[in-house]
């Protein structure tokens, strides 16, 4: 379809553009883009974009699938149909399906039927931390990269697999977290947890398990993309590894710069997350370390369960939330309306560092790049229900909360 | 009585306030009495439903509860969950909710886990249901008619006739163990420096961690009470000098195989509260446990039974008053 949006808001972190202009879609490409477009094929479609907002596409690091194995919880269909609804045209997900991706084959599958969902392989067989899987087959077969989306506990693993992955140039994502540490703990240790009386999970359960990989990353050298960064103290530590030039990216969730501890005190089992919230002092240091880029991207990290699953006590509920739908609304609501974060700035932390991070080429608004965009309406409200949402799973804490900021469309 | 109770659930103690605690007290002394009287019952719930859904097995508190609602001539309900449907797929919601559907006015939960009986307030509140919800004890988190019991108990012995929590202030309650496991300590932490005891903590730093004093202090701005009294002690003896009160709590064997305590013995021999560490106490000091007790752990075998010191039968039955008194309150007295 051809269409012609006019008087767009156009953000583009990739080029720095924040400007009022028109664009031309033709057959899936950006035609052109002007201040004033006159010229467009007879049957175009014209679409007033007063107050709309047109960006890249939206890249996501990494989310969960529910199939293969848990398709009640999300099929490919409905995850890719709850992407595109949330702004994403890029759709990285974790391995630790059932059976997981850890082999050519799986991964085979899951691209023949949804070309947009590109999987992490797994580092390990099984995702158990145990035994290295057929890294570069998997790398020829077409995965974005490694993660298990689990931590590997052996570091003399961890070392193996570092060097082994040097020549296959794929990005791998790791996850700095000591079970050990964390024992049963199903919130951030702290005064808060004392008080709700829940088992606490202490912020040196992923210090210690960063602070090991730093050191690990630095004998081997191979660049390394470290997930679900939730501490303050991990903030720091990123910090000081980049300053010393170690080759490291990081990202943290949508649900650890919105959320904290505090929040835990209405026990929904949406808040039970893995990491946990961070304490307001951890969401805050988050801000910060997206705000100075020591934290490159934000990620979902989606996680589909059924109501069955959740709709029981904090401490018995299965780790995760959803977000594809509600990250973009929640984050320009609390990160750019607020006036924190310019809207280029979020919009970089979405779509072009993510992109980056997976050693991809970030989506652009140029003329003659393909047309993956996501047009976003900033101002409209809609309530958050199961018959809103594409997902087949509704489990976040905003079920049933009015929300401002709408996706319009998504091209990709 | 109970004329300006205004709280429809009984989930924590932590925004009660002192006028309330007071009204629990008068209300359970009236019900004591009632309990002195050759015909132990009166009709204040008649025709209500007061169902315990003990999703975590316990035959103490669910009787005691039982027995309160019978004294109070209510019918009751139980929820026992080696029968339950909740292996089969159905949620504790499901599980309320049936009992919603059977008429009941009052449900009175108890889990392992911390929050359970908050989610089924709110969902009963959604569903504008007008059931009251008692927290019987979750997880770690509150434990309100013990330490309400507690509470009554301790003004009981400063005051039989006229309990209230005035005659607390600036007693010096010493609580001692698994500070960290304890719903009881958490739900008397917050009753008793309402009632502007001094409340001083002890136990090994792993099961007192340090975060109990920041709980307090984050918890003291925004609150209508006057500033809480909170010590920790990490030996014992100081804890109790001069103490009014000593209460134990239960130590679980558990706590062994987390690396929290070598030894049960080394635990008795730093922590357990002996006749020889009573003489720090004030004298005429006495001991509570909220049960049941590890004989020769949290406290020497012959104290627990030696009536000068132990308040441990007395707590029971007070527990009947009390729980009497909850439930007449957020059931009985608004309708």
């Amino acid at each position: 379809m051809n269409e012609l949006l006019q008087q767009v808001r156009i953000l583009d972190p990739v080029s720095g553009t924040d400007k009022t202009a028109d664009v031309l879609i033709i057959d899936g490409y950006i035609k052109a883009v002007e201040n004033q477009i006159y010229e467009f094929p007879s049957d175009i479609q014209m679409r007033n974009c007063h107050d709309l907002i047109l960006g890249p596409g939206l890249v996501d690091l990494y989310s969960h699938s529910g199939e293969p194995g848990f398709e009640e919880r999300e099929t490919l269909e409905s995850l890719q149909k709850a992407a595109i609804s949330g702004g994403f045209t890029r759709l990285a997900i974790l391995p630790n399906t059932s059976p997981p991706i850890d082999n050519p084959a799986a991964v085979a599958k899951l691209q023949k039927n949804s070309p947009r969902l590109i999987p992490w392989g797994a580092i390990t067989q099984g995702v158990q931390g145990q035994q290295m899987t057929e890294m570069a087959e998997l790398a020829d077969a077409g995965v974005v990269g490694f993660a298990d989306g689990k931590p590997i506990v052996n570091l003399a693993l961890l070392r193996r697999v570092l060097e082994y992955l040097q020549p296959l140039g794929k990005p791998i994502a790791l996850w700095a977290s000591y079970p050990e540490l964390v024992g049963n703990g199903v919130m951030r240790e702290g005064a808060d947890s004392i008080r709700f009386g829940l088992s606490g999970n202490p912020a040196i359960g992923e210090t210690s398990a960063l602070a090991a990989l730093l050191e690990v990353v630095a004998a081997v050298g191979t660049p390394v993309h470290i997930m679900r960064v939730s501490t303050a103290r991990s903030v720091q530590l990123i910090e000081d590894a980049r300053s010393r030039g170690l080759p490291i990216t990081a990202s943290t969730t949508w649900m650890h710069l919105l959320l904290d501890t505090e929040a835990i005190a209405s026990y929904h089992p949406s808040l039970r997350l893995e990491p946990p919230l961070g304490t307001p002092n951890d969401r805050l240091a988050l801000r910060r370390g997206i705000k100075q880029g020591i934290i490159d991207a934000i990620a979902i990290d989606h996680t589909p369960y059924t109501y069955e699953e959740k709709t029981v006590a904090f401490s018995e509920a299965p780790p995760g939330a959803i977000g594809l739908e509600l990250a973009l609304p929640l984050l320009w609501q609390n990160l750019v309306a607020t006036g924190e974060f310019s809207p280029l700035e979020l919009w970089r932390l979405l779509s072009t560092r993510p992109a980056e991070c997976l050693q991809q080429t970030p989506p652009t608004i140029n003329p003659g790049s393909p047309a993956e965009l996501t047009l976003f309406s900033p101002q409209e409200t809609w309530q958050v229900n199961i018959n809103n949402l594409c997902s087949l799973s509704a489990n976040t804490p905003w079920l049933g909360k009015e929300l401002t900021g709408r996706i319009v469309q998504t091209w990709c | 009585m109970g004329s300006i109770w205004t709280r429809e659930h009984i989930i924590s103690l932590a925004d009660f306030l002192p006028a309330e605690y007071d009204i629990v007290l008068q209300t359970a002394a009236s019900f004591q009495e009632v309990l002195s009287r050759r015909v132990k019952k009166v009709p204040t719930l008649q025709g209500q439903v007061v169902a315990n859904l003990f999703f975590e097995p316990s035959t103490r508190t669910r009787n005691s509860f039982e027995l309160a609602a019978k004294r109070l001539s209510a019918d009751t309900l139980s929820f026992a969950p080696a029968s339950s449907s909740l292996t089969k797929g159905e949620t504790i919601l499901d599980t309320a909710k049936t009992y919603l559907a059977m008429g009941t006015n009052i449900m009175v939960i108890r889990h392992r886990e911390a929050g359970v009986p908050q989610a089924i307030a709110q969902e009963m509140d959604r569903l504008q249901s007008q059931v009251s919800v008692l927290n019987a004890g979750d997880g770690q988190h509150e434990h309100p008619s013990q330490a309400l019991l507690d509470l009554f108990t301790i003004c009981s012995v400063l005051e039989p006739k006229q309990p209230k929590i005035e005659l607390l202030q600036n007693k010096k309650v010493t609580i001692v163990g698994d500070i960290l496991h304890s719903r009881v300590a958490r739900s008397n932490i917050w009753s008793l420096t309402a009632a502007g005891a001094e409340v001083h903590l002890a136990g090994p730093p792993t099961l007192l961690p340090k975060l109990f004093a920041d709980w307090v202090s984050e918890n003291q701005a925004n609150s209508a009470i006057p500033e809480r009294k909170l010590f920790l002690h990490w030996d014992v003896e100081p804890a109790l000098k001069d103490a009014d009160f000593v209460m134990t709590l239960r130590l679980q064997r558990e706590r062994m195989t987390q690396h929290l305590l070598p030894s049960l013995r080394e635990y008795h021999q730093r922590y357990g509260i002996t006749r020889a560490r009573l003489k720090l106490c004030k004298s005429g000091v006495k001991v509570l446990h909220p049960g049941p007790v590890n004989r020769g752990v949290e406290i020497s075998s012959d104290l627990m039974d030696d009536p000068e010191f132990s308040l441990i039968s007395q707590q029971v039955t007070s527990g009947v008053a009390i729980r009497m008194a909850l439930l007449y309150l957020i059931g009985g007295a608004k309708s």
